[in-house]
């Protein structure tokens, strides 16, 4: 009797489950997507998205990621589909995702075709304001079932965002060169959030109105617009030493405002290349660089 | 045996190890399917929407497709470009045309167009045009008064694909830090599931080309004998070359257009076959057709399984087998010739 009851039970869960109900929804780059509400089982291809459903408690529809999701740790424990520019679709398809991730900034579109043509529904992400990002952890909310945990985690950002912004007020902006990338010198552009994160932390990107996202940039132009500030992203992992930018190079432009100063750095500064619930704690490291008196 | 039994006979077996190389292909892959669920998909018993379903037959049957037409193509385009030169070396990369394709793909990647049918279309169309712009700059270097200075038209081809390698270089420089990734791993040539509209239009693309030399084997062959020979004989040789250039720039351009540049198997697959069938265009054009499907489908399969659950590009395993072979064979039968 027992077990009938919860053979009954468990179709009824299948049927309440199924995804015969599905939901148009418009993406970020306003293309609709169809898809069963909530989704069951997500694939993210965008390390920021993977974090995001992390903070918000969402981690056990997530079924696939990146090999570049590595934060929180708990992500490794989900299987990868492969890189964001090669994911394996055979992989990927094994995992049954009723959503996908993804990204124009990083991902390939033909990825995206290729699951579209698949019959995956794909819910394409951009970012690149800290009001978007906001904007995006309230729509993965939504999207996961976790409304109620949006305004925990924005919340939370917001008032550590606000507590930057009072901290450097008293200060003139300083200007600041953000070296993404040592040779060939790549740094954040008009598009890039970094600009903005960089305003918010009291200074000011003097490539902010330059190129697209990530623009290529002549040193002989950097070192004319004075930084005040110099920021080294630093991107070696263990032992691979590409793209750590050596310091030493710099410190060499004795001309330059802020090797005079000694407000040169470097650090790991991946959390400033994400547009997740980490984007507060990128800010204070900023503002720490750009004005340490205003952190006694 | 006569040519005629010879090529039946040849291309019987070519056909039977198409077959067991594309079962090999449709069999394995990093989703771990059972044969039996292959079996069930393949004989469509298994629902649409089963793994085992969308696995085999809208993953790995399109590649598997597109595997054989590239690879066919690529092949032919070296048999045509060796009759042409009568060089051994002339390959569609070695004359410069794969990079004049891939000059126009990137052109086009920029402009921001996929692989839906008709972006395809147009992607092809820049492929075809880079193709052909290089072709006829690597003919209008080496031509000269009474006929095409061979010598000079290598030389020709080599700089030609320098000058559109710095061109695609160009492109890269002012193209931004996020869009980078994707086109230098197309540059790496991949083959992807293709949808069946783009797949058509490869396959028309493609035969049309081999088509078009397959007309032109029996004066290739005449070719062969010197310009002047070929002339006495009846040979209109500037409209010969001309059609033979069009036709395996169509091929270079179709192939890049839809995978990206695959250096080698135009150099490997034509060579071999020669070491079997002899200097006869007749028969080593349809060859080269099945030969090159084989190669560059084993490269591939290779390439989805090596590595799985990543994936290496297939343009790296065909030069990676490609380069050492291509040295043994220098070494060993061209060793005289050359």
């Amino acid at each position: 009797m027992i077990r009938a009851l919860g053979v009954v039970l468990a179709a009824l869960t299948l049927l309440i489950a199924s995804p015969a109900a599905g939901l148009t929804v418009r993406d970020m780059l306003g293309r609709d997507v169809t898809l069963p509400l909530p989704p069951q089982r997500i694939v993210s291809l965008v390390p920021s998205v993977s974090e995001i459903i992390f903070a918000l408690g969402a981690q056990d529809r997530l079924v696939g990621r990146t090999d570049f999701c590595d934060y929180p740790a708990a992500v490794l424990g989900k299987p990868s589909v492969g890189g964001m520019v090669n994911p394996n679709l055979e992989t990927l398809v094994t995992l049954r995702p009723d959503l996908v991730f993804a990204t124009d900034e990083g991902n390939r579109e033909d990825t995206v075709q290729q699951l579209r043509r698949l019959r995956i529904p794909v819910y394409l992400v951009h970012a690149n304001r800290i009001a978007e990002t906001v904007d995006l952890i309230a729509r993965v909310g939504a999207l996961t079932g976790r409304e109620a945990d949006v305004s925990r985690v924005t919340g939370d950002m917001q008032r550590r965002i606000e507590a930057v912004r009072r901290a450097v007020a008293p200060f003139p902006r300083r200007r600041v060169l953000y070296v993404l990338w040592p040779d060939p010198l790549i740094v954040p552009g008009r598009e890039s959030m970094l600009t903005e994160l960089i305003e918010v932390a009291g200074g000011t990107s003097i490539t902010a109105t330059d190129g697209e996202a990530y623009p290529r940039f002549s040193l002989e132009t950097a070192v004319a617009r004075a930084p005040e500030v110099i920021i080294l992203a630093d991107h070696s992992t263990g032992a691979s030493t590409a793209g750590r930018s050596a310091p030493e190079k710099w410190k060499r432009l004795t001309s330059v405002p802020a090797v005079q100063a000694g407000r040169l750095h470097s650090a790991d500064l991946s959390i400033l290349h994400r547009y997740g619930p980490r984007v507060p704690e990128g800010i204070e490291t900023l503002a720490r660089f750009i004005h340490p008196e205003a952190f006694p | 045996m006569s040519p005629a039994g010879r090529l039946a006979f040849v291309l019987g077996v070519m056909g039977v190890i198409l077959v067991a190389v594309t079962a090999l292909a449709l069999f394995v892959g990093s989703a771990g399917l059972s044969p039996q669920a292959v079996a069930r998909a393949l004989a469509g018993r298994a629902g649409a929407e089963s793994v085992e379903s969308i696995v085999t037959l809208q993953l790995r049957l399109p590649r598997v497709v597109a595997a054989v037409l590239a690879g066919g193509a690529l092949a032919v385009a070296g048999v045509a470009f060796q009759g042409l030169t009568r060089n051994p070396l002339a390959e569609p990369a070695v004359l410069g045309v794969s990079s004049g394709a891939a000059f126009g793909v990137v052109l086009a990647q920029i402009f921001g167009l996929e692989l839906s049918f008709l972006q395809a279309l147009g992607v092809a169309t820049f492929a075809f045009a880079g193709a052909l712009m290089a072709a006829a700059a690597v003919y209008l270097i080496a031509v000269v008064p009474g006929g095409l200075s061979i010598q000079t038209l290598l030389l020709a081809g080599v700089i030609v694909g320098i000058f559109f390698t710095s061109a695609i270089t160009v492109l890269i420089s002012v193209m931004d830090y996020n869009r980078l990734g994707g086109v230098i791993y197309w540059l790496l040539g991949n083959l992807a599931p293709i949808p069946a509209s783009s797949l058509a239009l490869f396959a028309v693309l493609a035969l049309g080309g081999c088509w078009l030399i397959l007309r032109s084997a029996r004066e290739l062959n005449l070719l062969a004998l010197g310009e002047e020979a070929a002339v006495q004989l009846g040979v209109d040789a500037v409209r010969l070359k001309r059609r033979v250039f069009a036709a395996a720039a169509l091929l270079t351009g179709s192939v890049v257009a839809f995978t990206g540049p695959i250096g080698f198997v135009g150099l490997v697959v034509p060579h071999m076959l020669r070491g079997i069938l002899g200097q006869d265009n007749r028969l080593l054009v349809p060859t080269a057709l099945v030969g090159g499907g084989i190669f560059l489908l084993a490269a591939d399969t290779l390439a989805r399984n090596i590595v799985a659950p990543a994936e290496l590009s297939v343009g790296v395993i065909t030069s990676f087998c490609g380069a050492p072979f291509f040295v043994y064979l220098l070494r060993t039968r061209y060793r005289v010739s050359l």
